[in-house]
């Protein structure tokens, strides 16, 4: 059976993976210690040496792009079903359609948070910590936090809007009196995306980057 | 190819012998050449006369002349006692590989003759690096070996000779050795010593007197000059610390002694501090003041305990000050996060003439109290690891340059610095940026990855006993 499961090439591929990263961190870490040169592992500097542009910019592209994946995820799923079940009963084609505007909406936050954080983006013309200051790095984290707020709550907003919305079309072509009740399921749901994007508002609120 | 045969080496030496080796030590010892030095030897004896196989020296490794004296007593054991000996002027086993032929070219080989004599004797003795100290001595120790004086030869002289196989004989032919600015020169010298080689075996052969004959020189033909580890260009990377520009130091660091053990040490390999007084910078040079062999400094003033070091660096007549110190002041103590003590050198002043000007280095100069400081540049100018104290101090006015600066004010034992904990760490902060990015990015695409693999072909249908499905053509 562990042979079976072996020969699986996603097993292969992830265990390859997962084992040269461990290795990596035991081997670096154990080197570390016996040189006696554990103070070189330095946290704060690395959190101070990296530039605040990196971790904001880091923050836009995920915004946008795990906003993304959670829409496409969730039309996907709705969209089969809808299809699937407008074969039988094309009745539920036009109104199961609000479930996929369910989940667009999660993209359309997405792309509006990175637009609101990318201009933030400011020049500053500091090169070490101390002449870049402390209002920079708050920049720079700040728009790195939001940028992953919003895209993990857009995420699984995404993909649970497109789950419940799969339903409610399978629902809706068996019995047409369901799809209403299940539309509510689909709002609960829809919220979460948007708890994100305000969070993600408050994060940046404070944000002034440059000089 | 000459081959050589294992056998164990011959135990025991006769006093004789031992004598001798110590003549030829000191023979080697007052002989030109530097020991550093390699040449090529081959030993041969004719037909019928074979060498007594011997353990070849180890790859890379050079025949001293101890060794080749007991090869050498080893192979005339039994082996005819009419020995020739041809010495060239230079001789290296480049020019076996330059001019031998080794290419597939045989026909252009310039050592026909050699060649032959090799392969068509029993046996020979093959030494591709022996020093060059112990082939000049050949000679001698030949002649202790074999008690006779040597004759020194050409071909002509050699075929008016009668020689005996039974009375020992040395002869020995010197060969020149050309390396003009074009090859063909030396190529055609070494055919011509070639040529001489076979019309003297061919004399021994034409008088049937077994020989051995041994091809060596004083000196090597090309000798490959040791490379320094070459320094990276201005712009690339490289590990600081090992920057082999010079192998061994020239000249100690600064050393403050506080009751007789060193306390603080200070190097670098320039000191250059600037002045901004009426209107210009002005530049003074202190390095040869402070820096040297035998250049001292004078250090009144200075003083370490256990948790503050101060190194007092006097002159006289710096720019247009008549008294000129350099202080720097260091402290140490225990940290409790990190669970061990951090030195950082707090302040670098400058006192002339009564007034003083203050940089702060304790932002970015500090290391573990075990260890010391270095940095390839610490300057208060360019990327600044030194700070004027507050924008209205006097610093302001000056500008310290240190070159390659190494300190360390606490746990110095003798004059040597620990382990210097560099200003550089391996990975720079791109390093780190870019393989954060990068990390991102392979996460990424292993998930997107994983969701592609699992997309199978919808199976369900899919009926292998039932008949083909057709797409007809028409409507």
């Amino acid at each position: 059976l562990l042979v079976a499961w072996m020969m699986n090439g996603h097993a292969i591929l992830y265990t390859g993976v997962t084992a040269a990263f461990w290795t990596t961190i035991l081997v670096v870490g154990i080197c570390y210690t016996i040189f006696d040169l554990g103070f070189r592992f330095d946290v704060a500097w690395f959190l101070t040496e990296t530039s605040p542009f990196m971790w904001a910019n880091l923050g836009i592209g995920l915004a946008i792009s795990l906003s993304v994946v959670g829409a496409a995820w969730g039309i996907y799923i709705t969209g089969s079903s809808i299809i699937g079940g407008g074969v039988k009963a094309p009745r539920i084609k036009t109104k199961n359609l609000v479930s996929i505007i369910f989940c667009e909406a999660v993209a359309i936050y997405g792309i509006i948070m990175a637009i609101v954080i990318s201009n933030m983006a400011e020049n500053f013309s500091g090169t070490t910590p101390e002449t870049i200051g402390a209002r920079n790095y708050q920049a720079g984290y700040s728009m790195f936090g939001a940028g992953l707020t919003v895209g993990f709550s857009n995420l699984f907003c995404g993909i649970c809007v497109g789950i419940v919305g799969s339903g409610a079309a399978l629902a809706d072509a068996q019995n047409a009196s369901l799809f209403v009740k299940i539309l509510i399921v689909e709002i609960f749901g829809s919220a979460i995306g948007l708890f994100g994007v305000i969070v993600a508002i408050l994060q940046t609120s404070k944000v002034k980057m440059g000089e | 190819m000459p081959y050589v045969t294992e056998l164990k080496m011959a135990v025991g030496r006769m006093v004789a012998v031992r004598n001798a080796t110590a003549v030829v030590v000191l023979l080697s010892v007052f002989s030109a050449g530097k020991c550093n030095e390699q040449v090529p030897l081959m030993m041969w004896s004719s037909n019928g006369f074979p060498l007594p196989s011997q353990s070849a020296p180890l790859a890379g490794a050079s025949v001293s002349s101890r060794q080749l004296q007991s090869y050498l007593s080893t192979a005339l054991s039994s082996t005819p006692q009419n020995v020739l000996l041809f010495l060239q002027d230079k001789l290296s086993v480049d020019d076996f590989t330059m001019y031998g032929g080794v290419f597939g070219n045989k026909q252009d080989s310039a050592f026909p003759n050699l060649e032959v004599a090799l392969q068509s004797s029993s046996s020979s003795l093959l030494l591709p690096s022996v020093s060059s100290l112990a082939s000049v001595a050949l000679p001698s120790l030949l002649q202790e070996q074999m008690d006779t004086a040597p004759l020194y030869l050409d071909p002509e002289t050699l075929a008016q000779l009668r020689l005996n196989a039974s009375l020992p004989a040395l002869l020995i032919f010197r060969l020149p050795y050309s390396s003009g600015a074009d090859m063909m020169s030396t190529k055609e010298v070494l055919s011509g010593n070639d040529e001489v080689i076979g019309q003297v075996l061919n004399i021994m052969n034409g008088q049937s007197v077994p020989y051995t004959a041994v091809y060596t020189a004083f000196r090597p033909s090309r000798v490959m000059a040791e490379q320094p580890m070459a320094a990276l260009s201005a712009g690339g990377r490289s590990l600081l610390q090992s920057r082999q520009k010079d192998p061994a130091d020239p000249y100690p660091p600064v050393e403050f002694k506080e009751r007789g053990s060193s306390c603080i040490l200070l190097w670098a390999e320039n000191l250059t501090i600037s002045h901004f007084h009426s209107g210009k910078w002005q530049r003074h040079d202190l390095a040869p003041r402070t820096f040297g062999e035998g250049v001292s400094p004078d250090l009144e003033g200075s003083f370490c305990n256990r948790t503050h070091s101060r190194l007092v660096l006097n002159y006289e007549n710096v720019l247009m000050y008549r008294s000129f110190k350099l202080i720097f002041e260091m402290s140490q103590r225990h940290y409790k996060v990190s669970a061990r003590g951090w030195f950082s050198l707090d302040l670098v002043k400058l006192e002339y003439d009564g007034k003083r000007a203050s940089f702060n280095g304790s932002r970015s100069i500090y290391a573990p109290v075990e260890f010391s400081y270095h940095c390839d540049s610490v300057t208060s100018f360019l990327y600044p690891q030194l700070v004027p104290f507050s924008s209205k101090d006097n610093a302001n006015d000056w500008r310290l340059f240190f070159d390659d600066f190494q300190i360390q004010g606490f746990n110095v034992t003798g004059k040597d610095f620990s382990y210097a904990s560099d200003c550089a760490g391996f990975f720079s902060p791109g390093i780190w940026m870019g393989l954060l990015t990068s990390l991102l990015l392979v996460l990424v695409l292993t998930y997107g990855l994983h969701m592609v693999m699992r997309l199978h072909t919808m199976d369900r249908f899919d009926d292998p006993k039932g008949p083909a499905i057709s797409v007809p053509q028409t409507e």
